[in-house]
C-alpha cells in the first residue's frame, strides 16, 4: 500500500498567510485555530491507500488546555522563578545561577508535555474513520528521558542512538491504530549505520585542529598550543597583532569544511534514525518500509531556509521603502530611533513602539508562513510519499479504540512554546 | 417540480463510505430521497445509510480540490469520501460549522487563567519582591543592579548591536562625584551611590539596585542650571534609600516570566520590550514618589542648595517636553505635578541662604561629560 500526498504548495502558502494575518490581528489567541486549520490540511494531504488522514483537534480545546496550563504553569514561572532570582543573586551575586536553576527545572516538565502533546495528537488522528491513539504515560516518559540524557551525556555522546532508540521504543509500544498496538523492533545498536557521517566530520575536525595546531601550526609565531591558536585566529580576523600572518590561511576553509560537514552529520542521523526506526515498527499484519532520503532532506533544508530569508528580507526591505516613501525619509528614520529626536516633534513614542512591535509580529508571521511553504511542506511530502505498507493484511481485524479524552490537550506543550513547525 | 418524491441517483464513481468501525473502504451508491430531503447511502455489503441533507457537513481545510470529506452530524465516526463536486452542491449546509461545545467550561477556565496572572502579577510577585528587597545582601542587589543596568543599556540602543555608552569625561564625572557628596552630607547610607550619565537624549533619569543613580544626557542639557541637576540626582537618592528600585527590579523578574508564557514564542519578544519600556519609565507609587521628593528637599536644604529647584526642574520638564509622553515620563507621569511643583516651593526656607550647588567651572564640565 502506497502512501499519496495531495495538495499544492500555494494552497498551503495562503491557507498559513490568511491564518497567520488572523493571529497578529487578534494578538496571539487566533494561533490555536492556525495552528488546528494547518494540521487539517497536512494530515488530509496525507492519504495511504488513497484515503486522507483526518485530524478533529479543537481549537476550543486547545485554548481551554492552554488556559489550564497557565493557571498552574504561572505559578511555577513567576514565584519559583522569583525565588531561584533571589536566591541567584543574594548567594552567588549573579543571575547566571538562577537562569540555569530555572532552566533545569522547566526539563521534566518539557519531557512530560512533549508526551502528553503527542498523545492529544495522536488521539485526535484518524484513517479511514479509525482513531489513533497513545496511552498514557507522560511522567515515565519524563524520567526515562532524563536518565538517558544523564547517561548520554556521562558517556559524552557516544550512548546517544541508545537514548534515541529507546525514547521511541516506549512512545511507539504505546503507541495504537484502532484496536492494533504498534511495536518497535530492532536493536539500539542498529542506529549507530546513521552516526557515520557525523562521527566522520568529527574525526575530520579533530585531525584539522591537530594539524592546525601542533603538526604545522597556521600561526607559526604563536606557540602551538589552544590558547596561541585562538589567539591567532582573532588576530587574523581583527588584522591585529603579530599574528595576522599565517602559514597558508586557505587551510581555514577546511574549518568551514567540518562545520558543515558537522551539520549534515546531525541532519543526516535524525533522519536516518527515523528511517531505521519506522522500517522496524511493525503491527499485527501490518509491517512498514521507509525510504527517507537524508540528503534530499539536507537539501529541503538549505534551500527553504535559503528562500524563505530571502523573501523575508526582500519584504522587510519593501516595507521600509514604501514606509519612507510615505512618511518621507527623514521622519521615518526618526520614527524608529535612529535619526535625531527633534524630527519626531509631536509623534508620540508609544506609536513608534507600537509599529514596531506591528513589524516585528508581521515579520514573525511571515517567517512562519515562508518556513511552512519551502520546508515544513517538501519535508512531509517526501515522508508521505517514502513510505509504504508492504504487508497491510493486518487491517481486516483492526476495529474502533475509544475516544481519549483529556482536558488540557497541549496546553502544556502550549505554554512552554513546545511547537513545532505545525 | 415534477417528481420531487421519486429517488435521484447521484454518480458515486470512486466514493467510499467509512462507517466508523473498522478501516475498510465501502463502495456506495448514493441517492437522494424523501424529495430529496435525505441522502440515501447503499453500502456494497447491503447496508443502507441515512443522512438528512441539512444535516451533512463537509470537512474544511482538506488539501486537494479533487476529494470531499462529508459527516453526519449524528455520527461522529462514519466518513463518505466522495469525489462528485455535485453531491456538495446539493447540500444546504455543508459549510456549517458545529456548535461549539463545552463553552461554560472554557469560559471558567479563561477566567482562572486571568486570574491566576492576576494574582500573580499584581499580589503574589509584588509582595513576595517587596518582602525579598528586605532581605537581599548589598553585594546581591549590586549584583542585580548591574544586571539590570545591563539590560537597560542593551535596550536602548537602537541598532541591537552594542549597549549605549557611558558618558566618563573626567572633570564632568569628577563634578557629578563632588555633587554626589555635598548632597549625602553625613548620612549613613546602606551602600555608597554610584552615578552615571548614559549618551542618550532621552530627558530623564532613574534610580536602580545597588545604589546606582543614572542620568540621561538629555536630562542634563535640560536643566537650566546645576542646581536643578542636583535637584534631580537628590530625588534619585530618594528612592535609592527607600529601595524602591530593588522592589521594582524583582517585580519585573517576576512578571516577564508570567508575560513570556501568557504571549508564547510569538510574542515573547514584544512583552519583553513592552516591560524594558516600564522599567526605564520607572512608574512608582505616589508615596514612593512623595517621600522621594521630602528626601531630596531636606537634603537640599542640608547641603544649602534650594530646594525650589526641584519645582524649577518639573517646571521646566513641563513646560518643554509636557506633551511628549514616555519621555522624562518618571517626573510627568503623576497627575499632582502641581502638587509636588508647590511642594517645593513651600520647602524653601525664607531666612535660609542658598549657594548655587556647583562653580561654573564644574558646571560646564558636566554639560560636556559626554564628549
Ligand atoms: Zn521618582
Amino acid at each position: 500500500m502506497q502512501v499519496e500526498f495531495v495538495g499544492s504548495r500555494w494552497a498551503l502558502f495562503w491557507l498559513a498567510l490568511k491564518t497567520g494575518f488572523l493571529t497578529v490581528i487578534t494578538l496571539g489567541i487566533y494561533r490555536f485555530w492556525m495552528k488546528t486549520r494547518l494540521r487539517r490540511w497536512y494530515w488530509s494531504a496525507i492519504r495511504p491507500g488513497g484515503h486522507p488522514m483526518e485530524y478533529v483537534g479543537d481549537p476550543i480545546e486547545k485554548l481551554l488546555g492552554f488556559f489550564i496550563a497557565v493557571v498552574i504553569l504561572t505559578f511555577y514561572i513567576g514565584i519559583v522563578n522569583l525565588l531561584l532570582m533571589f536566591v541567584s543573586f543574594s548567594v552567588f551575586n549573579s543571575s547566571w545561577v538562577g537562569y540555569l536553576a530555572s532552566f533545569a527545572g522547566v526539563i521534566p516538565i518539557w519531557f512530560y508535555a512533549r508526551y502528553r502533546a503527542r498523545r492529544y495528537v495522536l488521539g485526535r488522528t484518524r484513517w479511514r474513520g479509525v482513531r489513533f491513539g497513545l496511552e498514557k504515560g507522560a511522567w515515565g516518559y519524563a524520567w526515562r528521558a532524563l536518565v538517558h540524557w544523564a547517561i548520554t551525556l556521562c558517556t559524552l555522546g557516544i550512548l546517544w542512538p541508545r537514548m534515541t532508540f529507546w525514547l521511541e521504543k516506549y512512545r511507539t509500544d504505546r503507541t495504537f491504530f484502532g484496536s492494533a498496538r504498534l511495536t518497535q523492533g530492532g536493536h539500539w545498536t542498529m542506529l549507530y549505520r546513521a552516526a557515520v557521517p557525523f562521527v566522520l566530520s568529527l574525526i575530520a575536525t579533530g585531525a584539522l585542529v591537530i594539524w592546525l595546531i601542533w603538526i604545522a601550526p597556521l600561526f607559526p609565531q604563536m606557540e602551538g598550543s589552544v590558547d596561541g591558536f585562538v589567539a591567532g585566529v582573532e588576530g587574523f580576523f581583527t588584522e591585529e597583532g603579530p599574528a595576522a600572518v599565517a602559514a597558508s590561511p586557505e587551510r581555514l576553509l577546511l574549518g568551514l569544511l567540518c562545520i558543515l560537514g558537522l551539520i549534515y552529520g546531525a541532519v543526516h542521523y535524525r533522519w536516518t534514525a527515523k528511517r531505521i526506526l519506522a522500517n522496524h515498527k511493525t503491527a499485527p499484519g501490518i509491517t512498514f518500509h521507509s525510504g527517507l532520503n537524508s540528503a534530499r532532506i539536507a537539501m529541503i533544508y538549505v534551500l527553504g531556509v535559503l528562500i524563505s530569508y530571502l523573501v523575508l528580507t526582500f519584504s522587510v526591505l519593501l516595507v521600509i521603502l514604501m514606509g519612507a516613501a510615505v512618511l518621507g525619509f527623514d521622519s521615518f528614520l526618526a520614527w524608529f530611533g535612529l535619526g535625531s529626536m527633534s524630527a519626531v516633534g509631536d509623534w508620540p513614542r508609544w506609536v513608534a513602539v507600537v509599529l514596531m512591535g506591528v513589524l516585528y509580529l508581521s515579520a514573525f508571521l511571515l517567517w512562519g508562513v515562508l518556513y511552512n511553504t519551502f520546508v515544513t511542506f517538501p519535508i512531509m511530502r517526501h515522508m508521505a510519499l517514502t513510505t509504504r505498507l508492504p504487508d497491510h493484511h493486518g487491517l481486516d481485524h483492526i476495529s474502533q479504540r475509544a475516544r481519549d479524552d483529556f482536558a488540557e490537550a497541549e496546553g502544556f506543550a502550549e505554554a512552554l512554546d513546545l511547537g513545532a513547525a505545525i | 417540480m415534477t417528481g420531487g418524491l421519486s429517488p435521484r441517483a447521484m454518480d458515486a464513481t470512486g466514493a467510499s463510505y467509512f462507517d466508523g468501525d473498522v478501516p475498510q473502504p465501502r463502495g456506495v451508491t448514493l441517492a437522494l430521497t424523501q424529495g430529496q430531503s435525505l441522502l440515501e447511502i447503499t453500502l456494497d455489503d447491503g447496508r443502507v445509510v441515512e443522512w438528512p441533507l441539512t444535516e451533512v457537513r463537509a470537512l474544511p481545510d482538506i488539501s486537494g480540490r479533487a476529494q470531499y470529506v462529508l459527516r453526519w452530524t449524528g455520527d461522529p465516526l462514519a466518513r463518505l469520501v466522495s469525489p462528485n463536486p455535485f453531491l456538495l452542491s446539493a447540500l444546504p449546509q455543508a459549510k456549517r460549522r458545529a456548535p461549539p461545545k463545552g463553552r461554560g467550561r472554557l469560559i471558567k477556565w479563561a477566567v482562572a487563567a486571568v486570574a491566576a496572572v492576576a494574582l500573580q502579577i499584581f499580589v503574589l510577585v509584588p509582595l513576595l519582591a517587596d518582602n525579598m528587597a528586605k532581605f537581599i545582601p548589598i553585594e546581591g542587589e549590586k549584583a542585580l543592579g548591574e544586571a539590570t543596568f545591563g539590560h537597560i543599556r542593551e535596550a536602548l540602543d537602537d541598532t541591537g548591536l552594542t549597549p549605549i555608552d557611558v558618558c566618563t569625561a573626567e572633570a564632568g564625572t569628577a563634578a557629578l562625584n563632588e555633587l554626589v557628596t555635598k548632597i549625602s552630607g553625613d548620612r549613613a547610607f546602606r551602600q555608597d551611590v554610584t552615578i552615571a550619565v548614559l549618551d542618550h537624549e532621552m530627558v530623564n533619569a532613574f534610580a536602580l539596585p545597588g545604589g546606582f543613580v543614572v542620568l540621561f544626557r538629555g536630562l542634563i542639557e535640560a536643566a537650566d542650571g546645576p542646581d536643578e541637576v542636583a535637584a534631580v540626582v537628590a530625588h534619585e537618592i530618594g528612592h535609592v534609600i527607600s529601595r524602591d528600585p530593588t522592589r521594582h527590579a524583582l517585580r519585573s523578574a517576576g512578571s516577564i516570566g508570567v508575560l513570556g508564557l501568557l504571549f508564547g514564542d510569538f510574542a515573547g519578544g514584544a512583552a519583553v520590550l513592552f516591560l524594558t519600556e516600564r522599567l526605564i519609565a520607572a512608574q512608582y507609587s505616589q508615596a514612593a514618589e512623595t517621600a522621594a521628593d521630602i528626601f531630596a528637599h531636606e537634603a537640599l536644604e542640608d547641603a544649602s542648595i534650594s530646594p525650589a529647584a526641584l519645582g524649577r526642574m518639573f517646571e521646566n520638564l513641563q513646560g518643554e517636553h509636557g506633551d511628549r509622553s514616555g519621555v522624562a515620563a518618571h517626573f510627568l507621569t503623576h497627575p499632582a505635578m502641581g502638587e509636588r511643583i508647590r511642594a517645593a516651593r513651600a520647602a524653601v526656607d525664607p531666612d535660609g541662604t542658598y549657594f548655587p550647588s556647583m562653580p561654573d567651572e564644574s558646571w560646564a564640565a558636566l554639560q560636556n561629560i559626554c564628549k
